[in-house]
């Protein structure tokens, strides 16, 4: 047993650095957070008196509180509907047999590959016909539901024990009963990582809010904080800060999911 | 739906059309506009990119018009300055502009072309006719502001470029800190002895990759080689003649490409590695914002940029400008606003706190600003030069820089980008 | 493991008419709100920015009909055969890499243990930071100074000039989307990696194969269908990648990062030439799908076709 015991210090050695290398950037992030003027960029040092001194500063700008609570209206309002919708639609997509399902899937891939800023303002136009300008709606809806997250959970309900779903339709459970009591605890993992995903990815939506959104009231924290960087001037430490602060919550929310998807990536595994 | 978008799409064409006719064929939209008693109501909305320290001399404004004139209310929207033209272009694609916003000028002519600008309403400022609100502008800044005869906003933060350069930087290189070089040959001279000899400290640096920095650099070389970058009707290009290959050749000699901070030319020169840069008003306050240790006089100054030896002055400049939305509903009390931001109290205040320049007639006398900077601004003034006036103006800036940036960083021959250049405009034109 | 549920054999003791019409009801419910938003928010913008490709549009006016100009043009536009290029080599330098290292990770890091479950936490922290908000950053890592060169210093490399060299600067956003995206695509693999069944590994084991025999013949073969799915996501993800440019290179240096997805938004909000732009768009998405499909075919037993 002697060289698997030294191949698995090795390799957890190997790993731990990898992941190591992978944080550097990270750190890099705290430092600059530090930085006194944008010509101290490169140092590694940490000043933690600055440091304080731009934290202070952020939360001392009024409304930091309320952008950090419009991201959370929006990132959480675009998650929970995502991990519905697009997790109905992926079930649906992959064990069901519907009219135009065929049709979907093919909308769903050809989504998947039409480039966003050409349907800018087209969108635009349907969230405006809707009266969602200035709206939390007219920022939420329109990421309600993703091909990615519809795809994510296809390709995951596609390896659902089999056994499991027909023992359910023989006990004579309605397929709406199956979906949420045996397909959605087994589709866990893959629901709590689209939650994750949608809400970093609406934490860092900067340009849909922008237009979207023409009241300050409204706009999340890329937005707002887009305020502190202007064309020419910008103090490195302060938007370091902020960028630091911004990456928190969803930094906790991961932490506190993994738990989770990473204990329930086992048991939606499939076992034959 | 999708006749409905269609339909709304060439419902807001039609409109758009028909104003722009409307506005061509002499204008009484305006006078209709213009409320029996002349007072300003309403719901205005306002659009501009932020500057901390404009902000700070706009929101008082704003507060105190609101008190004087109570049937209005306004509600300005700060747009981070590299997306304030995609919020403007998706509001004006779906009919929901904002009623007065702040652009560049450069854009002015692309708008209005595409009727979206309404034209000033002299009433509202207080004066009887167009002539009279010229009048009380530096003619070359207003007339910036202005398309096929017609004038489409009043100007403010006019910025003439010159030359800064650091003094530590010219003291070390044992050149004297008193005598900043006046002519290009000169810079080029000065470039060589500033360079060091593992090229990481360079003489002058140039701002590569920027569209509106590489137009006033390349103006001020090809128009002082007596060349130009596009004809003087703006119908065709004009980069591949000598004029214009020399200036490119000479961009490409001067400063080192691969140099890089992540504030390009700005960083390189507020770190010292670069001990010269082509920039305007505004960089006095940003040079010690970005390294605290600079102190302006002591470690930097300032200078009119050069000319060439034996050539004519060319002062590259640009100034934003306030304008209205054609679709406003609110034209009279939009320019009525616009006309309090312009006075010129105001602007001396806004000089003081801001170190932006309205470009009211007399603004070289305007207190508030450094006496050295308004004394070259004022000598520059007389050969300020807007650039190309075209409606393709980004078009030729984004051509124009790529050209700039392939010779600087040895990718063309100067010949083969002013060619390459003159071709992608003949496109585009 | 490849099976679908589509009930294809009469194994069921539930009717198989009724079976399929509660079927079709159940399914039609579930996907229909998704129905609803793709008809309404991409479907309806699709067929517009279709329209769009055959006139000239420039965000002001009627659309002028102008056929097949747009692509016309196309052919002849050297900024998009720049672009093309840039995007493609973009798409093969951020893909193969982070694929093949996402791997090397996952498998090891699959194995059940303390040491690999704080990893796994880890792994993911690059994706939960916000990229737009840590741009600057980014800038600063690959400043002359910064810890791009501290690190390469450390092995004895001089100091490079990464956003300034046109060779480098394309690297350096593979560099900044790799480490992005590294750890979803670690997750997502270490997911498909547990739910492999275990006998089959044993079995392997007991007949002597090697752990990259085993790997090879067993791993990868079973892993198909997670891996179809990192590989479109990742593909895709590369080709439409525009932010990492947008904020980091503005295209620069003369170009060189100049991905399609930031040419066609500088032709479509900058030089507000919205027809050209959606041409330009359509070209992509046919290079995608075609892509997407190829994809779909070398990884059909991923698949349930």
């Amino acid at each position: 047993m002697r060289p698997s015991r030294v191949g698995g210090v090795l390799r957890g050695t190997l790993l731990s650095l990898v992941v190591a290398v992978m944080l550097l950037p990270v750190y890099a992030m705290v430092a600059v957070a530090s930085a006194s003027d944008a010509t101290d960029l490169g140092g590694l040092g940490f000043d933690a008196a600055r440091f304080g001194e731009h934290l202070t500063r952020l939360f001392g700008q009024g409304d930091f509180p309320l952008y950090l609570r419009n991201s959370v209206i929006l990132s959480l309002g675009v998650a929970v509907l995502e991990v519905v919708l697009s997790g109905a639609a992926g079930y649906a997509l992959a064990q069901l047999a519907f009219p135009g399902r065929r049709v979907l899937f093919a909308v769903v891939v050809g989504t998947l590959s039409l480039s966003p800023i050409v349907v800018l303002v087209p969108m635009y136009l349907v969230v405006r016909q809707l009266g969602w300008i200035d709206t939390f709606q007219g920022m939420i809806v329109p990421f309600a539901v993703s091909a990615f997250g519809v795809f994510l959970v296809r390709q995951f309900a596609l390896s659902l024990p089999r056994e499991l779903l027909l023992s359910a339709r023989v006990d004579g459970a309605g397929e709406l009963r199956i979906f949420l009591r045996v397909a959605v605890p087994l589709l866990r993992p893959a629901l709590l990582t689209l939650f994750l995903l949608q809400f970093l990815a609406q934490w860092d939506n900067l340009l849909w809010p922008l237009v979207v959104a023409n009241k300050p009231g409204l706009w999340p924290l890329p937005v707002g904080l887009s305020q502190l960087q202007t064309e020419y001037d910008f103090s490195a430490g302060l938007v370091g800060t902020a960028a630091l602060v911004t990456a928190v919550p969803p930094l906790a929310l991961m932490f506190v999911l993994q738990r989770y998807y990473v204990a329930g990536l086992t048991l939606g595994g499939v076992k034959k | 739906m999708t006749l409905l978008t269609r339909r709304r799409l060439l419902a807001a064409a039609a409109l758009t059309t028909a104003s722009g006719l409307l506005s061509a064929c002499g204008g009484s939209e305006p006078e209709a506009a213009v409320p029996a008693d002349g007072v300003p109501r309403g719901k205005l909305s306002v659009w501009l990119h932020q500057t901390k320290a404009y902000d700070a001399v706009f929101t008082k404004l704003l507060h105190s018009y609101v008190q004087e004139f109570g049937g209005v209310d306004v509600t300005p929207l700060y747009v981070p300055v590299d997306k304030l033209d995609a919020k403007l272009l998706t509001a004006f694609a779906g009919d929901a502009p904002p009623d007065l916003f702040k652009i560049g000028g450069w854009t002015i002519a692309g708008h209005a072309r595409k009727g979206r600008l309404a034209p000033i309403i002299p009433k509202a400022m207080g004066v009887p006719d167009e002539k009279a609100l010229v009048a009380q502008y530096d003619q070359n800044a207003i007339s910036s502001l202005s398309y096929q005869g017609r004038l489409y906003g009043v100007p403010v933060d006019y910025t003439i470029c010159c030359l800064y350069y650091r003094r530590d930087r010219f003291a070390e290189a044992g050149l004297d800190p008193d005598k900043p070089p006046a002519t290009w040959e000169e810079v080029a001279e000065y470039s060589k002895r500033l360079t060091s000899a593992d090229g990481k400290k360079v003489g002058l640096q140039w701002i590569l990759g920027n569209p509106q920095w590489t137009l006033m650099q390349l103006l001020a070389l090809v128009r002082g080689k007596g060349g130009g970058i596009l004809s003087a009707d703006a119908g065709t290009a004009t980069l591949a003649s000598d004029a214009g290959v020399e200036a490119l050749r000479y961009y490409g000699s001067v400063g080192e490409a691969k140099l890089s901070n992540p504030l390009s030319g700005f960083g390189l020169f507020a770190t010292g590695q670069a001990a010269m840069v082509v920039s305007g008003l505004f960089a006095m306050d940003l040079f010690p914002a970005l390294n605290k240790q600079l102190v302006f006089g002591r470690s930097f100054d300032i200078a009119p940029l050069p000319h060439w030896d034996g050539g004519q002055p060319v002062a590259p400049a640009y100034t934003w400008g306030w304008a209205v939305a054609e679709e406003s509903k609110l034209p009279y009390t939009a320019w009525h606003f616009i006309d309090y931001l312009q006075r010129e109290d105001v602007a001396a205040r806004q000089l003081k706190d801001a170190s932006l320049l309205t470009p009211v007639k007399g603004w070289e006398k305007l207190p508030g600003a450094d006496a050295k900077a308004m004394e070259i601004m004022a000598a520059s003034a007389p050969h300020a030069d807007f650039g190309p006036r075209t409606p393709v103006w980004q078009e030729m800036a984004k051509a124009l820089t790529d050209a700039g940036d392939a010779v600087a960083f040895g990718k063309k021959t100067p010949e083969r980008a002013a060619a390459d250049f003159d071709q992608a405009m003949r496109i585009a034109l | 493991m490849t099976l679908t549920v589509r009930l294809a054999g009469p194994a069921t003791t539930v009717s198989g008419r009724g079976q399929r019409w509660a079927e079709a009801r159940a399914g039609s419910l579930l996907a229909l709100p998704a129905a609803v938003y793709f008809l309404l928010f991409w479907v309806v913008p699709f067929a517009g920015a279709v329209w769009l490709s055959f006139t000239d549009y420039e965000l002001a006016g009627v659309p002028a009909w102008t056929g097949l100009d747009n692509y016309r043009r196309l052919l002849g536009d050297p900024g998009f055969w720049n672009s093309a290029q840039v995007t493609a080599l973009y798409t093969l330098a951020s893909v193969v890499p982070s694929i093949v290292l996402a791997l090397a990770i996952a498998v090891p890091l699959s194995r059940p243990g303390r040491l690999n479950g704080v990893l796994r936490a880890l792994v993911m922290v690059p994706a939960a930071m916000p990229l737009v908000a840590t741009s600057m950053v980014w800038s600063a890592i690959f400043a002359d100074e910064g810890l791009a060169n501290t690190l390469i210093g450390l092995v004895g490399g001089g100091p490079l000039p990464w956003l300034t060299d046109e060779r480098l600067a394309l690297w350096a956003l593979v560099i900044m989307t790799t480490w992005k995206h590294l750890g979803l695509f670690v997750i997502i693999l270490t997911a498909g990696l547990q739910g492999l069944p275990s006998g089959v590994f044993e079995a392997a084991a007991i007949d002597g194969a090697g752990p990259l025999r085993i790997f090879a013949r067993i791993t990868l073969p079973l892993l198909r269908r997670t891996l179809l799915f990192v590989l479109v996501i990742a593909v895709i993800g590369a080709m439409q990648s525009f932010v990492p440019a947008f904020l980091l290179t503005k295209g620069g240096p003369a170009g060189a990062t100049e991905v399609l997805p930031l040419y066609l938004w500088a032709t479509g909000f900058g030089f507000e030439r919205m027809g050209y732009a959606s041409a330009i768009a359509m070209v992509l998405l046919l290079a995608m799908l075609a892509l997407s499909l190829v994809q779909f075919g070398v990884l059909r037993g991923g698949e349930d076709g």
